[in-house]
């Protein structure tokens, strides 16, 4: 807690003392009194005492009701603030989640959708997008704010991707040309995904959900679509399920797709299991978050209500009092 | 020049025309003077003589009242006891201040004492000091006397009108007329005392100059006191509740007071406005008069 205009506290200290000063003068010499001799005929007696011992409580009250709301108003007028440091997260991402639905995959979408599903009823301005490919993409839903509609959209999703799931029409036109996984056209859509850059500056992501298991002829190849998106200025990150190298044996799928990844300025995971989805997708957000944090910023914020509560209540003491003192 | 002793002459004038002039001389006079059998002189009878004193057969010659005037036995000595501390700066009840209306009360008194030869002289005192300016037969001196009591101010030190009367009774040697000038004093032991003692000395006649009233309506809106220059809260005594309080216990105070003085001998007077100086002087001397 702090005093924007501390300043005022001496100041004003002064005014008040002076004012006290001249009051209190002014009551000594206050033309208009008329010298009495022989008071003690009225001081004397019980029921002046009494009155005046009410009487001088009353103003003693007014008095204290009187400083103490000069003393409030005054720290009131000082401005008692408090300071915070601030790093404003700006909330202007664009997140496309582009997922690759072939067999060996849907468990890892499943989890990437809920993950989502749960996020984006915390987002406040992001907007999100969802792709789904095999040997053709289908954009399920643009990138939008929307929120109701987008958490509509992923329930249906999660419902569709899960194992139980009767229904196939959720993916329908993924299968319209011959091959599977054609990662590098699924990619390239989702980039295309993203509207051209203007004026203002957002974030653009990928998560992509893939195992690279190629089969077919791709009109793209994942370096070249990795090469649209840098140019676009999307960052990819991949998730692979399937990742089945080590260090000495490196999964050649695997390692292409960790490649392009990087190649965008993204980021690579190998997933162990699907729930480990949820702690990625954290990650990634959080770090996408951090991409774009603006500078620090000192805030200060009024805080009234203290002094101005007090100067309330010494508002009701000295009513209370004047009405007294006036009887 | 005389100025506090022309203004009192000329209120005199103004408040009292010539007959009750005449009047309160008449009753000085006979309350005073007293009469031997060595006889003076005849004058015109004038109200307030004593009807025993008029020659009738003088009277029967010449077709007008004559009262017979003796060669005064007694030399009288008029000693004005006056509390001269800050109480008589004091508010009195009509709202003048109360030295004013003892100036005037003295005045009236010492001009009669004057045109009838007898020396006035005053004892003045406070809580601290006590002095007397011994009795002289001229005005000059009345004069000097009333501007002693006319010099009394807020800032003098408190008044003990007890002290003044010790005083008189220990400084003033042979019987005088004296004549006290106090306010309203609470009376207690020692003050019982002291006017014990100063009735068996002298013929005393008590001047009291009321104080302002601190309940009611007559009370001043903002008054302090003089003794403690404390403010005096007198707009809460306008409480009818505190103002009946107020009115039982001045009542009371007096009451202590008139019986002292009755028990004494002592004739009172209440003056609370220089309009009733004339008229209460008048009435003062003849109680004192009936009172012998």
């Amino acid at each position: 807690m702090a005093l924007k205009y501390w300043w005022l506290l001496p100041l004003g200290v002064a005014a008040i003392a002076a004012v006290v000063f001249r009051l209190w003068r002014r009551t000594r010499q206050t033309p208009g009194r008329v010298p009495v001799a022989h008071a003690d005929r009225l001081t004397a007696l019980p029921s002046y005492q009494r009155a005046v011992a009410v009487q001088r409580r009353w103003l003693a009250v007014g008095l204290a009701s009187v400083l103490l709301l000069a003393g409030s108003v005054l720290a009131a007028a000082a401005r008692p603030v408090q300071a915070a440091t601030t790093v404003p997260e700006q909330l202007n991402r664009d997140i496309i989640l582009c997922l690759d639905v072939s067999g060996s995959m849907v468990d890892t979408d499943e989890a990437v959708v809920a993950v989502f599903a749960e996020l984006v009823t915390r987002f406040k301005g992001e907007r999100i997008g969802l792709t789904i490919f095999d040997s053709t993409a289908v954009q399920v839903f643009p990138l939008t704010d929307d929120y109701g509609f987008v958490a509509g959209q992923l329930e249906l999703a999660v419902k569709a991707l899960n194992q139980d799931t009767k229904s196939f029409d959720f993916f329908d036109g993924t299968y319209e040309v011959p091959g599977s996984s054609l990662i590098g056209d699924g990619l390239a859509s989702c980039v295309r995904g993203f509207p051209p850059e203007s004026g203002a500056k957002r974030s653009r992501s990928v998560i992509l959900a893939t195992d690279n298991m190629l089969a077919g002829r791709p009109v793209f190849t994942l370096a070249e679509a990795a090469g649209l998106a840098k140019k676009a200025n999307v960052r990819v990150h991949a998730l692979n399920p399937n990742d089945y190298g080590s260090a000495d044996y490196p999964d050649v799928a695997a390692s292409g797709l960790k490649t392009a990844a990087t190649s965008t300025d993204g980021s690579y995971y190998a997933l162990e299991s699907a729930a480990a989805v949820k702690s990625i997708a954290h990650k990634v957000q959080a770090t996408e978050a951090a991409r774009l944090q603006g500078a620090a910023v000192r805030t200060l914020s009024d805080q009234p209500a203290l002094p101005l509560g007090l100067a309330l209540l010494s508002l009701a003491g000295l009513g209370a009092a004047v009405w007294k003192v006036r009887q | 020049m005389p100025s506090l002793l022309t203004a009192v002459k000329s209120r005199m004038n103004i408040f009292a025309h010539r007959l009750a002039l005449g009047l309160l001389d008449g009753e000085y006079a006979s309350v005073f003077r007293g009469r031997s059998l060595d006889f003076d002189e005849l004058r015109a009878y004038v109200p307030g003589d004593e009807v025993r004193d008029i020659d009738w057969k003088a009277t029967a010659r010449t077709g007008v009242p004559l009262v017979k005037r003796y060669v005064a036995t007694r030399r009288q000595q008029v000693m004005f006891v006056a509390d001269t501390g800050r109480n008589m700066a004091a508010a009195a009840r009509g709202g003048e201040v109360k030295k004013d209306i003892a100036v005037l009360a003295m005045g009236v008194l010492g001009s009669l004492a004057l045109n009838h030869g007898d020396p006035v002289g005053l004892v003045h005192g406070d809580r601290r000091s006590a002095g007397q300016l011994p009795a002289r037969g001229n005005e000059r001196h009345l004069e000097r006397l009333l501007c002693r009591m006319d010099a009394v101010d807020v800032s003098d030190p408190p008044s003990d009108l007890t002290a003044v009367l010790e005083y008189t009774a220990r400084h003033v040697r042979g019987r005088r007329l004296v004549v006290v000038l106090a306010d309203e004093v609470a009376v207690d032991a020692r003050c019982a005392r002291v006017l014990c003692r100063l009735a068996a000395q002298h013929e005393i006649l008590w001047v009291q100059l009321d104080d302002a009233e601190l309940a009611g309506p007559g009370a001043p809106a903002r008054g302090y006191d003089v003794a403690g220059l404390g403010p005096v809260l007198t707009l809460l005594a306008q409480d009818p509740k505190l103002a009946d309080d107020y009115a039982q216990a001045v009542a009371q105070r007096h009451r202590a007071l008139a019986a002292l003085l009755q028990g004494n001998g002592i004739a009172l007077v209440r003056l609370g406005h220089t309009s009733e100086v004339v008229g209460g002087i008048f009435g003062l001397l003849e109680r004192h008069r009936r009172a012998r």
